[in-house]
């Protein structure tokens, strides 16, 4: 483990030299303000998203389920097209096209929505994935212990599908923390305008962009444990 | 054990192939610039780059005996591309300012600009005066002279910074900023293509800004011979010919309105 870290580390320390760049990190102290803002911005937006991005995915996974043709195949477009287009196009087509048309002229809430609906439609995937791959006994087995649809979703379905798909979600939330830079396009003052501002002046691109990449890690590496965290302890419920 | 040898090996190799690939380039002069800025930098049709600083770029390899390699960079990594010595030089109607010439060397002015506003014809803004109010919300492209006015001298504004010139415009014509902040000649055109929701502001609200070429600092025998490239080249008129080729119906028009030529 310690000797993949320093064999990293020195990667890079020789290709930096190689190219003769000198690094001086210090440059970046003016300006913790911005970064830590920045941070915050980018904090906020990932939560938001989150929160939201569960919630429209969570509908768009039960309505692919729907009887009503209508309702499924409307849920079934939605799941196709985000997950067919960049996220670049569509923050510029729903700011600038949408959201004008329909008077949203905040750009941190827009980017809030827009981002949670890019990601609902993979959690929506990650939901219907996670409840088909229920087997079937075990609903025949609730139904044999005499739970009610209630208790079979309460005991049965939920605990199941949430130990299955928490992995998977929780990869979904660093996705989302790593898009959210995408939205410096529309001027979310964000970690990465913030980078892109910074470096306009004081041209120290590396510098910042080393440092940025950091911050990112550290939001996206606590995620994976919490998730691990969190796995661990459903796995338990389930046991016991 | 073995691992660690292999991993040693690997090493090696990336080490030696840095080392080999980065000496091939003594009669190349390779030159930075963002082909996003019409008619100075841009693209032709088949895609290759055409406009004002590339004709100055063949010209002064011509000069110096070198065969021209032209990258096209964003305009936020043209100087980091410079300092790694991705790039010799910058031609990118790049303004000489005090904080870029911190980090870069400028060779003398070969051409001349003044910032202008794109503002939204709704917006009531009628000059730069206007715009440094608390409610007022400016456009501007990262890393400009544009931005660095606008972030120093208009801070009572909310300002939002873009990575392209169409993001800003954008931003103006749908009311969402009260104006851009970019060059005349720009302005000039954006207003042209958006004349029923735009207006132009042209009247100079500052000094002029002088665009130099950019080179890593110390290559002061590589700056004295583009120096004197640039006043041969204003001399024997090759700005007027680039004038006539790019620029024939602009420079009527900044004639006809008084307005100080580029060159």
């Amino acid at each position: 483990m310690v000797l993949v870290v320093i064999l990293f580390i020195g990667f890079f320390w020789i290709s930096i030299h190689l190219i003769d760049l000198k690094l001086n990190f210090q440059t970046l102290i003016p300006f913790r303000q911005r970064f830590f803002m920045g941070f915050l911005m980018t904090l906020m937006i990932s939560i938001g998203s989150l929160g939201v991005s569960l919630l429209i995915g969570l509908v768009a996974a039960i309505t692919q389920e729907c009887k009503v043709l209508f309702i499924r195949y409307i849920s079934l477009a939605y799941v196709h097209i985000i997950r067919g287009t960049p996220l670049l196009v569509q923050i510029y087509f729903f700011y600038y096209i949408i959201g004008t048309a329909w008077g949203m002229d905040n750009r941190y809430i827009a980017g809030i929505l827009i981002l949670s609906m890019f990601e609902g439609a993979y959690i929506a995937e990650i939901i219907r994935g996670g409840i088909q791959s229920i087997e079937r006994q075990k609903y025949e087995i609730a139904l044999s212990l005499g739970l009610s649809s209630v208790q079979t979703f309460r005991f049965v379905t939920f605990p199941l599908v949430l130990s299955r798909i928490l992995p998977a979600l929780a990869g979904q939330f660093s996705s989302i923390i790593k898009d959210s830079s995408l939205l410096s396009v529309i001027a979310v003052i964000e970690l990465t305008q913030t980078t892109q501002e910074v470096s306009a002046d004081n041209f120290r691109m590396f510098e910042n962009y080393i440092f940025v990449g950091f911050l990112y890690f550290l939001l996206t590496f606590s995620v994976s444990i919490l998730s691990r965290y969190l796995e661990r302890r459903f796995q338990y419920e389930r046991r016991a | 054990m073995y691992k660690i040898g292999s991993f040693f090996l690997i090493f090696l190799f990336l080490f030696s192939c840095t080392l080999g690939c980065n000496n091939n380039q003594s009669n190349k002069l390779i030159v930075g610039m963002e082909l996003a800025y019409p008619p100075f930098e841009t693209k032709d049709e088949a895609g290759n780059p055409m406009g004002v600083s590339v004709d100055l770029a063949y010209a002064l390899g011509e000069y110096l005996g070198k065969e021209v390699h032209i990258e096209n960079i964003n305009w936020d990594g043209l100087i980091p591309s410079l300092q790694t010595g991705k790039v010799d030089v910058i031609i990118s109607s790049m303004t000489i300012t005090d904080e870029r010439e911190e980090v870069v060397d400028f060779t003398i002015p070969y051409a001349h600009s003044y910032l202008a506003l794109l503002v939204n014809n709704k917006s009531g803004v009628h000059s730069i005066e206007d715009l440094n109010q608390n409610d007022r919300v400016i456009a501007v492209k990262k890393g400009t002279t544009g931005y660095i006015y606008a972030t120093t001298s208009l801070t009572k504004a909310t300002v939002h910074s873009f990575t392209s010139e169409n993001a800003c415009v954008m931003e103006v014509v749908q009311g969402k900023a009260d104006a851009f902040i970019y060059d005349q000649l720009t302005i000039y055109r954006q207003n042209q293509s958006h004349p029923d929701k735009t207006e132009a502001i042209l009247i100079p609200f500052q000094d002029g800004e002088n665009w130099g070429m950019a080179l890593k600092p110390g290559r002061t025998e590589l700056l004295d011979q583009m120096n004197s490239f640039i006043q041969e080249f204003k001399d024997d008129g090759g700005f007027d010919v680039i004038t006539k080729k790019y620029l024939e119906k602009e420079k009527e028009i900044f004639d006809s309105l008084g307005f100080p030529w580029f060159f």
